[in-house]
């Protein structure tokens, strides 16, 4: 009988040097999510039994309360998806977090942990590009709101 | 000094999600560890506790001539924070290593991810630029 595809992954993950947490989703379709954490992001890989050529990846990323303006970041977040377009985004509780996920179909767990670590590379540049994105326009949003504020106040 | 130099190192790799192994001696107290693959050390010696280094280590491919080994390193040594880039030319390895003078290793573990973000930096930097 052929190793879990979970016990796979996670033990893959273990020897590459990272603790894992294996949490059973869905027993009886034998879908499980395997946390890690590295470079100090949380990264949840769910894997299938019934289909070990797919898996999903995702990591969440926190938005600074001053910069959740939902409409103007699910904006961002597609605008985003255009430059990474095998990365999906997915604003989260009500704005103050959103999900980067990949899909991927490798077709093994052999093919899946031989890119493991760009796959998990990809996911975390796609994110960080997203972070940046809302920072730089919620700060230039700040920077215009002040100057205008300024002006109406006619100390310009 | 007998005292353990590493505990809040270990408390550190445990913030940070990795595993670990100890492998102390009569003179140094070491741990191994590894993230995303590439193996990491920490070590500290005995008669030395204010001293603490943090580095990996890595191989030298045959095609790589040291003479642009020795350059890159050089260039990443001027360059970069924290890092200091050693080519060790009878053995034909590089050397990454942080080296930290401290009162207490609890000094290091808020900036430890900071610390092992710059050392995979600079291998991959180093590597690149000889590519």
């Amino acid at each position: 009988m052929p190793p879990l595809v979970r016990d796979t992954i996670a033990k893959f993950i273990e020897n590459e040097g990272h603790r894992v947490d294996v949490s059973p989703l869905d027993e009886e379709g034998g879908i499980t999510e395997i946390l890690f954490r590295t470079r100090g992001q949380v990264f949840s890989i769910t894997t299938y039994e019934n289909n070990p050529a797919i898996y999903t990846i995702s990591t969440a990323y926190e938005v600074p309360e001053w910069a959740r303006e939902s409409r103007q970041n699910a904006d961002i977040l597609r605008q985003v998806e255009l430059d990474h377009p095998d990365v999906r985004f997915v604003l989260a509780h009500d704005g103050a977090l959103f999900v980067a996920t990949s899909e991927e179909e490798p077709g093994s767990p052999e093919a899946f942990t031989r890119a493991f670590w760009d796959t998990v590379g990809r996911v975390r540049e796609a994110g960080s590009h997203c972070v940046e994105r809302i920072l730089d326009r919620s700060e230039s949003k700040a920077a215009a709101d002040k100057f205008i504020s300024s002006f109406m106040k006619g100390e310009r | 000094m007998n005292e353990d130099q590493l505990i809040a190192l270990e408390g550190a790799l445990d913030d940070e999600g990795l595993l670990f192994t100890r492998d102390d001696d009569e003179d140094a107290f070491r741990i191994a560890f590894k993230s995303e693959g590439d193996r990491y050390f920490i070590v500290s010696y005995r008669d030395d506790p204010n001293f603490v280094m943090i580095g990996s280590g890595w191989a030298l491919p045959t095609e790589i001539e040291l003479a642009d080994a020795n350059d890159v390193a050089n260039a990443l040594n001027v360059r970069k924070k924290f890092v200091k880039t050693a080519v060790w030319e009878d053995e034909r390895d590089v050397l990454f290593t942080v080296e930290l003078c401290v009162t207490s290793t609890d000094e290091v573990r808020p900036h430890f991810g900071r610390l092992l973000d710059v050392l995979r930096d600079t291998a991959v930097e180093f590597f690149e630029e000889l590519r």
